[in-house]
């Protein structure tokens, strides 16, 4: 048995089952770099777990840790780490699919501002539980 | 029969050990989240007991089906050293639907731990 190096993939080459519900048809370009997949499934990864820690976050303010914080920035607090989980959450799937069909089509990738959304978000957040410590 | 040569990155297993991460963070949130206040009574009550039960095996048999979907893929592969069809390492390690389903399971679990804090009797 010789082995195939992959350097001409043809489009759906990195399948191993015949899958009918991704049509080839609407699948143009080629598959890129397996390397490149597999950082980008990585990178999907990556941003579950932020939302998870995120969560984890959510979860010890609004039901463990008995702090004495008034009921109103307590849940400004969690919910709004809950918030930026969600909004993470449903962008990471999107995100991965945006990036896998723009290697495929060799386009440039685009940038997104969930990062900056993530970064202000937790600041926010930062900034409230200070405030909260403080003035309660 | 020579094989062909793992890649030097050893990116097929990096992202295989991000899932086993992904999937051991997930459950551990998942029992944080179980440990405070739940409805349905004090901790050991019998009603207590059984709305725990639900959130736990659900999460214990998404993590588990997902799991053995990565394995099923990775045995496939001959543990990351080639894909079937193509010859070069798998790319992707999962299926599309695995990555919806995860997602889909963190933004349950999300709404879950805002809704209960809501739903929560105000001390």
């Amino acid at each position: 048995m010789s082995t195939i190096m992959p350097s001409e993939q043809g489009p759906g080459a990195g399948d191993e089952e015949p899958d009918s519900a991704e049509p080839r048809s609407g699948r143009p370009g080629t598959e890129p770099d397996y390397r490149f997949t597999l950082a980008n499934e990585r990178t999907f990864l990556a941003w579950i777990r932020t939302a998870l820690a995120l969560i984890a976050g959510a979860v010890a303010v609004l039901h463990l840790v008995p702090l004495q914080w008034s009921t109103g920035p307590r849940l400004t607090v969690g919910l709004a780490l809950t918030a930026l989980a969600m909004v993470i959450t449903v962008y990471a799937p999107v995100r991965w699919l945006r990036v896998q069909h723009a290697m495929r089509r060799d386009r440039p990738l685009t940038t997104s501002a969930l990062p900056l959304v993530t970064t202000v978000g937790v600041a926010l957040v930062c900034i409230a539980v200070l405030a909260g410590n403080f003035w309660t | 029969m020579s094989r062909p040569t793992r890649d030097p990155g050893l990116q097929p297993e990096r992202t295989l050990l991000s899932w086993q991460r992904t999937l051991i963070v997930l459950i551990a949130v998942t029992l944080l989240f179980m440990r405070g206040p739940f409805p349905g009574g004090p901790p050991g009550s019998d009603g207590a007991v059984l709305l725990r039960l639900l959130p736990a095996l659900a999460v214990a048999g998404l993590a588990g089906a997902l799991m053995a979907h990565l394995r099923r893929r990775w045995r496939r592969s001959g543990n990351g050293y080639r894909d079937p069809g193509s010859g070069a390492p798998p790319a992707p390690l999962a299926r599309p639907w695995a990555l919806v389903l995860l997602s889909a399971a963190v933004l349950v679990l999300a709404v879950a731990a805002g809704a209960t804090a809501l739903l929560e009797p105000v001390p």
